[in-house]
């Protein structure tokens, strides 16, 4: 270990939002050529601390000392101007120019032309990154981006650099190229901040890690010498996983997947077999990002698949079908994002429950819609899902998360579909509001129908499901009864560390 | 520092305070404009606003009026289908241009017949005509992902080359007359005229009926819905299991058939020929496309938008007779009331909020 002067250590840093704990008490330093991880799931408060050390939000309490100073970093320009870069993870690159105007962008255009492009090679060269200057962003892969991000931040010549999730978007060659470039970056006495999900890359690259849960420090640790399950469990806690739901009596397989293999927009998703059956909850877990937009959008038509039996419901081929067709068969479909995906958000209640009800005949005869039958709908999911509204003709956006959320739950539930496909039941919704949508799930499977949940809230998952998986990389897992999984297991699926846990599930 | 806070309460009524403003912005610049432009300025923005009662005929005066509010309302709501779905036809002037050239080929097709009857299918032919030549940008942006702005408009010159073609060629007709143009169609067919001397023909009502039935539409069924969800929403678009290939090919075929439609009656019953493009197209098409987005895409906004650039265009050609002010003044007034009416749809979605540095906030609006 280091024991020179921390190049950046925060002291007691606390910050909150409202009645959320982001941060509290955090201590955390950085030594001279360390590579630190930051480590903890989706809400720990990773990206508020870095936020906080960028300059882009203020500590409610708490220091900053930057080699040993104390110091006030006010804004993103004064966190440049002492040494710090952040390369976020997602781009912000103007697709229609070229590599050298980007860069050009961002440093003010201090540089330009020639001169630019031959500092900007240099730079390249001596940390293996391979970039042409002249070539239009839109051109390049994600890996090539985010190369270009790297190379703006390092022109700023800072002296910490802080990765955010730099792997979720890029190929496995591709990461090996970064872990490379990182590695030159530490020897050369950079600090490095390496935000991550995945233990398997920390454990081969960094040399401190830090964990984080519920916004506090739970842990930190050597990577290279802490096992894997011991990290994890710092990472997810020592939760209970006992079978809180009982099994009930289960149906015929009301959903099922078979082989599915789907690439969008530079994700893919697979699916070996997925069987669910009438009166179970189905829990599908992961980090963030890892295909859970395109299980639900495969599942629900919004993305069609090559061949018909891929997906079928009740035993009827539906994987060319779109959503309104699948909805006819009894399938419903809440999406992940209230506003703009489950509503318009300048649409009253009632327009927005013509949404899912496009195929309804009783919503559209024919082309004409029946208003008065979508009014007595409308009202009747809220008063029956107890959505706090400002009137059934204010817009969707004014409803706050959770009634929004509660409204379109609750407009599925009240079709009593046999098929329910959710994602993120809960997500920003207030605590009441969350425990009424999964008394209202658990009450649905217990009536026959097949649930699926997608989640990132563990608690939720363990506290519903009958089964669960683990969605990792776009690849679904085979499921196991909530019983058989430890959180061990669990911990290590969601982080891929360990393809086994796989081959052991089946 | 000035900074926008997206409004919380937005109800039924809050579009109208920006058009309020909006249009007082166009009457200040609009009168601006007409003391910069005329020697009489007083004289002149009298005569601006009273002209259809200045004249010895009133009717003639808002027949004209209404002649330019049916071509501008019509192809307009047909366009304002596309936006809604953020799907851009610019290209009516060419589907108008198309509109007329099927309509005068389905005359000659049906073998020049000197009976009214036959005018439903001439007019049809022009829808037909007019929505073909729209479903050609469709098909390259469904199919290439072509940008539609520029295929749309592209396409309107290569119908002003081809109506022009058509009259010094195939269809050539009086060689004496001082311009390229085809045989007149016969007078029996062109849309009856209601009162002598106006511009009131039948045709007008055709135009205002097709736009009353697409405004019908856009307001009460499930097609204006969809084009609503598309418009802001592509994802709930797809919840909602709408295609938006589907929504593309829609918004083309519907606007191409409204400007192809215009162009039917417009030769039917104005010209009753076809005439080389530069001395044909009026920009109908184009201006089109400033109603629409005056009249929010709101077919009620899009009618009152079309009657009120139809009254000052009128207006302007009536003070240039009679005041030798220059009929740009209409031009100007257009562009000004377009700007506003742009500038101010902000404050729909958004509050101004002036802000010190110390921190004291002064609500606007």
């Amino acid at each position: 270990m280091n024991t020179d002067t921390p190049l950046i250590e925060v002291r007691n840093i606390s910050k909150s939002f409202g009645d959320v704990q982001a941060n509290q008490q955090i201590n955390f330093s950085v030594q001279p050529t360390q590579i630190h991880a930051l480590l903890g799931e989706n809400g720990a408060g990773k990206s508020t601390l870095m936020k906080i050390i960028c300059g882009l939000q203020q500590p409610d309490s708490g220091e900053i000392l930057w080699r040993g100073e104390a110091c006030n970093i006010t804004s993103p320009k004064e966190a440049r101007a002492l040494g710090i870069g952040m390369v976020h993870q997602h781009f912000a690159l103007f697709e229609g120019m070229s590599v050298a105007e980007n860069i050009a962008f961002s440093i003010d255009g201090a540089v330009q032309g020639p001169a630019l492009e031959r500092d900007i090679l240099a730079l390249a060269d001596k940390f293996g990154l391979d970039v042409e200057p002249k070539r239009p962003v839109f051109e390049l892969s994600a890996g090539e981006r985010q190369r270009i991000e790297i190379l703006r931040a390092l022109l700023l010549n800072p002296q910490l650099l802080i990765l955010d999730e730099p792997t979720s978007v890029l190929t496995p060659q591709e990461a090996d190229q970064l872990f490379n470039t990182v590695r030159k970056l530490a020897a050369e006495g950079h600090g490095i901040v390496f935000i991550s999900h995945k233990l398997k890359e920390v454990r081969a690259l960094c040399d401190a890690a830090t964990i984080l849960r519920g916004g506090a420090v739970v842990g930190s640790c050597d990577p290279r010498t802490t096992s894997a399950e011991e990290i994890a469990e710092l990472m997810l806690g020592s939760r209970d996983i006992a079978a809180v739901k009982q099994p009930g009596l289960l149906g015929d397989v009301r959903l099922s997947a078979t082989n599915v293999h789907l690439t969008h927009e530079d994700q893919t998703l697979q699916i070996d077999d997925l069987q669910l059956r009438g009166g179970e909850i189905f829990g599908v877990a992961g980090v963030a990002g890892n295909g859970q937009e395109l299980l639900y959008a495969a599942l629900s038509g919004e993305l069609l698949c090559q061949h018909a039996d891929a997906i079928s419901i009740d035993a009827t081929s539906v994987g060319t079908m779109g959503p309104n067709d699948r909805r006819a068969l009894g399938a419903m479909f809440v999406p992940e994002e209230r506003l703009g995906h489950a509503a318009v958000p300048h649409m009253d209640l009632v327009e927005n429950t013509l949404l899912s009800n496009v195929a309804n005949p009783d919503a559209n005869r024919g082309g004409l819609v029946n208003w008065r039958y979508l009014l007595e709908r409308a009202r009747r999911v809220v008063d029956q899902f107890d959505v706090r509204h400002g009137g059934l003709k204010r817009a969707a956006r004014n409803l706050s998360g959770g009634n929004l959320q509660k409204f379109v739950v609750g407009r599925e539930l009240v079709k009593q579909p046999g098929v329910m496909i959710i994602n993120q039941p809960t997500w920003g919704v207030d605590a009441l509001s969350a425990v009424r949508i999964r008394e209202a799930l658990m009450d649905l499977a217990n009536r026959g129908s097949a649930v699926l949940v997608i989640s990132q809230d563990l608690d939720e998952l363990l506290e519903i499901s009958d089964r669960l998986s683990v969605l990792h990389h776009g690849v679904l897992a085979p499921a196991k009864p909530i019983a058989q999984w430890t959180i061990e297991t669990l911990g290590l699926a969601m982080t891929g560390e360990s393809e086994s846990t796989q081959a052991l599930a089946s | 520092m000035i900074r926008l806070e997206p409004r919380q309460d937005i109800t039924f009524w809050t579009p109208f305070r920006s058009i309020g403003l909006a249009m007082l912005l166009t009457l200040i610049f609009a009168l601006l404009v007409l003391f910069a432009m005329s020697e009489q300025p007083a004289e002149a923005i009298w005569q601006m606003a009273t002209f259809p009662w200045q004249g010895r005929r009133m009717e003639v005066q808002f027949g004209l009026v209404l002649q330019q509010t049916a071509y501008l309302a019509t192809i307009a709501i047909g366009l304002s289908v596309g936006y809604r779905a953020n799907v851009w036809n610019i290209g009516a002037e060419g589907q108008f241009a198309l509109g007329s050239i099927t309509a005068y080929a389905g005359y000659l097709l049906i073998g020049s017949p000197d009976t009214l009857w036959a005018l439903p299918l001439v007019l049809l032919a022009g829808v037909i005509g007019g929505c073909l030549w729209a479903l050609i940008p469709a098909a390259l942006r469904v199919t290439c992902n072509t940008n539609e702005l520029l295929t749309s408009l592209m396409l309107v010159y290569v119908g002003g080359h081809l109506l022009t073609y058509l009259c010094i060629g195939p269809w050539k007709g009086d060689p004496k007359a001082g311009q390229a143009e085809t045989y007149p169609i016969a007078d029996q067919i062109q849309p009856p005229t209601f009162i002598s001397g106006t511009e009131l023909h039948a045709g007008l009502i055709i135009l205002f009926a097709a736009f009353a039935v697409l405004a019908l539409v856009l307001l009460f069924t499930l097609l204006g819905y969809r084009l609503r969800v598309a418009q802001h929403t592509p994802k709930a678009e797809r919840f909602a299991g709408f295609e938006p290939r589907t929504t593309i090919w829609i918004s083309f075929a519907l606007s191409g058939a409204m400007a192809g439609l215009a162009g039917a009656v417009y030769m039917t019953a104005e010209t009753g020929k076809l005439i080389q493009a530069e001395n044909y197209l009026e920009n109908f098409g184009f201006a089109a496309i400033v109603i629409a987005f005056l009249g929010r895409l709101h077919p009620l906004g899009i009618l009152l938008a079309a009657l009120m650039i139809s009254y000052v265009n009128v207006g302007a050609s009536y003070i240039q007779a009679s005041l030798r002010v220059d009929d740009s003044v209409a031009d100007l007034i257009e562009v000004a009331a377009l700007f506003s009416f742009l500038a101010t749809a902000v404050l729909d979605q958004y509050r101004i909020r002036f802000k010190r540095r110390n921190a004291t906030r002064v609500n606007v609006t």
